[in-house]
């Protein structure tokens, strides 16, 4: 596995872009170039070589050793490769991936995977609140992948999300699933206050909901088959990343009645 | 050629090149999605009459299907994917659909598709809801016991492999059925073939055209024990029975296995049942693609 390390010097005194590091945007590039790249937010304009110590040749996988919750849009565009994060992530990690994987060995701030694509996010520490949400001026959350957070996530995980998968094998922070249009948002340890809030279309399934909104409806215990489709794909596809196996049997609530309702809330406890 | 005192003629099977699909039923139990499964293949033994040939392939353990509950796979061959798609479209609706607890999946990977839940999905009624993980699209149909699940499309081949054939010969009527029954048994164990006619055995060969005008296909008179002495028979005359077994198979050696397995079948039972010969049925070679030689496939 060939690859780019990118090491921290020191903790950056301003926020970062970060979003050039990706090994299709490195791929062609000469170090010169690479160190030039300006990944700065002031006028200071800060680059490449002023931040990092470059190793590595060119591959298929770029790691960020060293990260900070100021290391912002890290695999921003990310397509095809691995990208490694030893540390934390900032806000928007994975904005816009189409492909590829970002392993985030740390935490990561808000709007993680925000209008993702496509491609696997994973996180072992916990997320801030947005993920899989959507960044201004477009009409939809994450449209696909999957993202997986070993730990707890913020507010409005998949807010506007339409495709696509969201595991937290912690808990969930309130308004999950908020104006959803499609897609899932699994958490393990169940949902904060008012999931899925004017929730068009998609599933949210989880232990238990902290406190439901009056525009879902009961509609029982079911035994649904689909949940076994979702808990092989996930096994398959997610290897050791995956969650436990879904129980099959679930209350279902329909809803939000609020919007058109044909979404649904899916307690296993 | 002699072989274990039977017969096997110096002459070979002639199959033909079809389109074929196919699904994976599941159900609560094994009983249940064989029930969907025998369901949908009915009236699927030859496209002359049927549209499609239709049958099981084999059953599924639960760790082989998408949803993890016992399934059987079915194959559908015919003259096109275009005519498979309206056969596909009504078994699975009207056999399905309406099975206890079943669920129906693509049964054949394939760059083309071909449409399978984009019809059932309609009959619910606008309650339907879809669910895409990876680069599936499964349908969610709400019913009285609970939801159909159906993927959205299947797999679709061109060069699938239909009428491969064993003709079995034999001088008491009921030994030759147990003889040809066992080989049936033993073809069901090949993977990617199906025997579409009743419990895999046709009794009623045809030949190409007829006297009558309409008629596509009619009796094969020469294989016919009481036309014996009428027309010209291929039959001898301690022949009072010949039973055929038909296979589709999804590639040509699949169907080439299926023979091989029923021919080394009948080689072993029916000695003892009063078989004496095996032949296969052929156009003489112009009209198939494929020619399966039986002198090719002893064991």
């Amino acid at each position: 596995m060939s690859g780019l390390t990118f090491q921290l010097k020191t903790a950056p005194a301003e926020r970062l872009d970060l979003s050039p590091l990706t090994p299709s945007k490195l791929a062609n590039m000469a170090l010169t170039e690479m160190l030039g790249t300006v990944i700065g937010s002031t006028k200071r304009r800060l680059t490449v070589g002023d931040v990092f110590t470059v190793s590595g040749q060119p591959g298929d996988t770029v790691t960020i050793a060293g990260g900070t919750e100021r290391l912002d849009f890290i695999g921003g565009g990310l397509d095809k490769g691995t990208l490694i994060v030893e540390g934390n992530a900032g806000i928007c990690a994975g904005r816009g991936m189409s492909g590829g994987r970002l392993e985030i060995r740390g935490s990561a701030g808000p709007w993680l995977g925000a209008s993702l694509k496509g491609g696997l996010i994973s996180v072992k520490g916990s997320a801030g609140g947005h993920v899989g949400g959507w960044r201004a001026g477009e009409s939809f959350g994450m449209i696909g992948g999957t993202v997986v957070i070993d730990g707890d996530a913020g507010a409005r995980v998949g807010d506007r999300m339409r495709r696509g998968t969201i595991i937290i094998k912690g808990r969930c922070g309130t308004y999950a699933g908020s104006r959803m249009l499609g897609g899932t948002i699994l958490a393990e340890q169940g949902f904060g206050a008012k999931p899925g809030v004017l929730l068009r279309r998609g599933t949210l399934i989880g232990s238990t909901a902290e406190e439901m909104l009056p525009t879902y409806a009961d509609s029982g215990k079911h035994d649904l088959a689909i949940l076994n489709i979702l808990s092989k794909y996930l096994a398959d596809s997610l290897g050791p990343l995956a969650p436990a196996p879904i129980p099959s049997t679930v209350r279902k609530f329909a809803g939000d009645l609020a919007a058109i309702g044909k979404g649904e809330i899916l307690l296993t406890a | 050629m002699m072989a274990r005192a039977i017969t096997v003629d110096d002459t070979f099977a002639e199959a033909f090149t079809m389109a074929a699909t196919g699904v994976v039923i599941t159900a609560d139990s094994e009983k249940w999605a064989r029930q969907a499964a025998i369901t949908m293949s009915g009236f699927g033994t030859s496209v002359i009459g049927c549209g499609a040939e239709v049958g099981i392939d084999r059953e599924l353990s639960p760790s082989e299907t998408p949803d993890g509950r016992p399934g059987v796979r079915v194959l559908l061959f015919g003259f096109s994917s275009d005519a498979l798609l309206p056969q596909l479209k009504n078994r699975v609706g009207q056999c399905v659909l309406t099975s206890p607890g079943s669920a129906c999946y693509a049964g054949v990977e394939s760059d083309t598709k071909i449409a399978l839940g984009s019809g059932p999905r309609f009959f619910g009624d606008g309650y339907q809801s879809a669910k895409t993980l990876g680069k599936t699209r499964y349908w969610r149909v709400p019913v009285m016991d609970g939801e159909f699940i159906i993927e959205e499309t299947t797999g679709v081949v061109s060069d699938a492999v239909g009428g491969g054939n064993l003709l079995i010969l034999g001088s008491d009527r009921a030994g030759l059925l147990r003889t040809t029954e066992a080989a049936v048994a033993a073809i069901s164990a090949v993977p990617d073939v199906i025997t579409p006619f009743p419990g895999g055995i046709v009794r009623s060969g045809s030949k190409v055209g007829s006297k009558y005008d309409g008629m596509v296909a009619s009796t094969n008179d020469a294989y016919c024990p009481t036309l014996r002495g009428t027309v010209k028979s291929e039959l001898g005359p301690d022949v009072v029975a010949v039973l055929e077994i038909v296979i589709d198979g999804l590639t040509p050696k699949s169907v080439a296995d299926a023979m091989r397995t029923g021919l080394s079948t009948v080689l072993q039972v029916g000695p003892a049942e009063g078989v004496t010969r095996v032949s296969a049925g052929n156009y003489g070679g112009k009209l198939g693609q494929h020619h399966y030689k039986l002198q090719e496939l002893l064991p």
